[in-house]
């Protein structure tokens, strides 16, 4: 019984993980933290547009900038959409706006690294959800 | 419809940025999103009173910070050059 709770809380654990992974502030929004889901999906959303924006979507390169790639990544796995996109070498970002480009979505992967790693814990402990109701 | 092409097009271009001083207050949208973001995950109780009180003081010091280190950096170069 002991052994099947804990499998349980482990594959809750996964799925906060995953969900925070794959859309930024959807791990916190399971563990009815809806206030900061907003926040996080917003502030890391915007942040990672501006970057593209900036930068164009050629800062995304999987090959020769495969150390900000790993960053960027960590944002949603939807980057990879947008590597496999930018493969082709159309979109070439160079000089000043790559730079900002870069740093910019780079910074915002790791930041919902951060977030991802606050929403497993906060599910782990169970304060997410005591928090999430008293805010309610 | 041409408007959403329009914005998706502007995504395959990058902006033209000189390699200016001016090209550094690209620091400070950052800093502000670093700043929601630590404040975010580390606040107990999201209150938007306190929440957002303690971004803008965050916001604050992040970029006091950065104008100090740009300062001395500044004052060291021009103390070795001159």
């Amino acid at each position: 019984m002991d052994l099947q709770k804990k499998a349980d809380h482990l594959l809750w654990l996964c799925t906060v993980a995953l969900a925070a992974w794959a859309v930024p502030g959807a791990g916190h929004f399971l563990i009815l933290e809806r206030k900061r889901a907003v926040v996080i999906f917003l502030t890391i959303t915007l942040t990672f547009a501006a970057g593209l924006w900036v930068g164009s979507i050629g800062v995304i390169d999987s090959v020769s900038g495969w150390a900000w790639y790993l960053a960027q990544m960590m944002a949603s796995p939807a980057v990879g959409i947008l590597a496999h996109i930018t493969q082709s070498q159309k979109f070439i970002s160079l000089g000043r706006p790559a730079d900002i480009g870069q740093i910019y979505t780079s910074v915002a992967g790791l930041m919902n690294l951060l977030c991802i790693i606050n929403a497993v814990y906060l599910a782990y402990t169970g304060r997410g959800e005591q928090i999430g109701q008293e805010n309610a | 419809m041409p408007d959403a092409i329009a914005i998706l097009a502007s995504f395959t271009q990058p902006l033209e940025i000189g390699t200016n001083p001016a090209s550094t207050l690209w620091m400070f949208p950052l800093l502000a999103s670093i700043a929601v973001i630590y404040k975010a995950t580390k606040l107990r109780a999201m209150l938007w009173k306190i929440f957002i009180r303690e971004s803008i003081l965050l916001f604050a010091v992040l970029s006091g910070f950065m104008i100090l280190a740009a300062v001395v950096l500044n004052l060291l170069v021009w103390m070795i050059t001159s």
